[in-house]
């Protein structure tokens, strides 16, 4: 399973609650590369993560529950830096955390009874087809027009789709001062339940998910949402990580502590590198690399398994 | 299961004839304590012992063969079987084995059909597969398929097995047998239970045990993780945000 750790030097680090002995180069590896595409991506990683570590072996309870921490820390340098700078709308922010946090308990419970009923590998990786194959044919369709656009010649300016849509004439409008908006509190509710479910579930933070639709359906302007997005995310992941480690118990902390420390660090070399790409090559690059995981997690539901049986330990912290 | 139990029946009225007309069994676990810590990368352990005659006797007659099964703690187990449902692998079908052990391991000083007959290592449950009959419950259907692929599963992962070559006769009374424990193995009490044979007939049983246990800070995080998850999550989130502060304020200099 550790195809990748073999060729590394062998310094293993045993996992307690995944109890299974992992190599901490890879560890720390594997969180510094994803930290660098965050870094550069400006994303919280969680959707790059969470397969890699499923796809290196360790149990897909514990990667959904463990990288949460790895997400939080992302998250907090780059909400940190933008609170300095007056980047975030907390009045949104505070609707968007309270109302994921009401998504974040629906997905905890969620994830436990699809664990019993044997049935968690199977929505995890459909929902990864689901939502990276979707959210990344519409960043590469963006992508690559831009591009195509750029190589034209002409000068591209992105206008906003009309001002007013349905989202608009919704009943209970508040007024978002630090947005300049004055919207209905409904949609932003939504958003934030939904964000909480699909990120408790699949153990994503969902900043790509949450930064266009904060954009496109609310039209959240450009200076405010993505600090927004990631004090929402950090919040977010906090409430998933301590309803996780109570409900499942399947939040491995030394997992979690070297994944975090590598993504850390990989963030800071990631953000220096993203200075020197475009931002529509960088869009394509992301659609490209959401793509592929999606398409990873397809294959892995349509192709004929090794073996059609598998099993697995019944009851709490059953991780296997 | 009839003749499972008559076969088991026998054995126990004739096990203790055997004994008093037999030799002892003296044997012994290298390291009845084995701590998992944070390198804990596996942990090879030695079992040994001798045949010594009864009282009274002064020799011992052999050749002897030893078997050693390894059993270790139990959990409650699910085999699952994926099944193809409109182009998607699915679990659809499972079967439960509760309590099922975490690890099996059957060592031999040579085949163990040559070792005695079939019947006797059904009734002493020596092979992996008695193990899933004892814990199935017996009305789900396809028991032995499910059972035989959870075998295998375990297995593949190297906590089931039997190794025909796992116990070596260093005199014609000594043998010592090595066991190697893989990393991701349960913690408790291991049980391993010697089995003593002369031309296909049990003389002697004795069973030992050690302890697997995480010890110093990976045991701390486990317990906390199982007494305190309230406390554990909160210190899960604090350590994320310092890690995360820190990153950024060392790099931003």
């Amino acid at each position: 399973m550790l195809l990748a750790a073999s060729r590394i030097p062998a310094l293993q680090i045993y996992l307690p609650i995944a109890a299974l002995s992992m190599n901490l180069f890879f560890l720390v590896g594997i969180g510094g590369a994803v930290g660098f595409l965050s870094g550069l991506f400006g994303v919280g990683g969680g959707f790059l993560l969470t397969p890699m570590l499923i796809f290196s072996g360790v149990p897909a309870s514990v990667a959904v529950s463990s990288v949460t921490g790895q997400v939080i820390a992302a998250s907090t340098s780059g909400a940190l830096s933008y609170w300095r700078r007056g980047g975030i709308d907390l009045h949104l922010a505070m609707y968007l955390i309270l109302s994921s946090i009401i998504g974040v308990f629906a997905g905890v419970a969620t994830f436990a009874a699809l664990r019993a009923a044997g049935q968690l590998d199977l929505v995890i990786s459909l929902g990864y087809v689901v939502l990276l194959g979707f959210i990344g044919t519409l960043m590469m369709n963006e992508a690559i027009r831009a591009l195509i656009k750029r190589r034209s010649g002409i000068v591209v300016r992105e206008k906003l789709p009309s001002q007013h849509t349905w989202i608009h004439g919704l009943p209970l409008r508040i007024r978002f001062k630090r947005s300049k908006l004055y919207i209905s509190v409904l949609p932003v509710l939504a958003i934030g339940v939904g964000i909480g479910f699909v990120g408790a579930l699949l153990g994503v933070g969902g900043g790509f998910i949450l930064v266009p639709a904060l954009v496109y359906m609310l039209r959240v302007p450009g200076n405010v949402v993505v600090g927004t997005t990631l004090l929402q995310v950090l919040a977010m992941m906090a409430a998933t990580t301590i309803l996780q480690a109570m409900q499942s118990q399947s939040v491995d902390i030394l997992l979690a502590f070297c994944l975090m420390v590598g993504g850390t660090i990989g963030a800071q070399f990631g953000a220096s590198a993203g200075q020197y790409l475009r931002g529509e090559q960088l869009r394509f690059l992301l659609a490209a690399l959401v793509l592929a995981v999606a398409i990873r997690f397809a294959v892995s539901l349509i192709l004929a398994p090794a073996n059609p049986f598998s099993m697995a330990v019944v009851g709490p912290g059953g991780v296997v | 299961m009839m003749r499972a139990s008559a076969l088991l029946l026998t054995a126990l009225l004739l096990t203790p004839a055997g004994l008093a007309r037999a030799e002892t069994l003296v044997s012994t676990v290298s390291n009845p304590n084995i701590a998992i810590t944070s390198s804990f990368d596996g942990e090879t352990l030695s079992l040994f012992g001798n045949v010594e005659p009864d009282e009274g006797k002064s020799v011992v007659k052999g050749p002897f063969d030893v078997i050693i099964v390894i059993t270790g703690p139990s959990v409650d187990r699910v085999a699952r079987l994926k099944t193809n449902n409109f182009g998607l692998w699915i679990n659809t079908e499972k079967v439960e084995f509760q309590p099922f052990p975490t690890y099996f391991q059957v060592l031999g000083s040579n085949p163990l059909e040559k070792i005695t007959s079939h019947e006797t290592l059904e009734a002493e449950r020596i092979l992996p597969d008695a193990q899933t009959r004892i814990s199935a419950n017996p009305a789900s259907l396809h028991v032995d398929r499910f059972g035989t692929e959870l075998v295998a599963l375990m297995t593949a992962k190297g906590l089931f097995g039997i190794n025909e070559e796992g116990v070596k006769f260093l005199s014609p009374t000594a043998y010592v047998a090595h066991l190697t424990l893989p990393a991701d193995i349960s913690n408790g009490l291991f049980i391993t239970q010697t089995y003593l044979f002369r031309n296909g007939v049990l003389l002697a049983k004795r069973g030992d045990s050690f302890a697997v246990n995480k010890t110093g800070f990976e045991r701390f995080l486990f317990t906390s993780s199982r007494d305190q998850p309230l406390l554990y999550g909160i210190t899960c989130v604090l350590l994320a945000i310092g890690t995360g502060w820190l990153g950024g304020a060392i790099f931003r200099r």
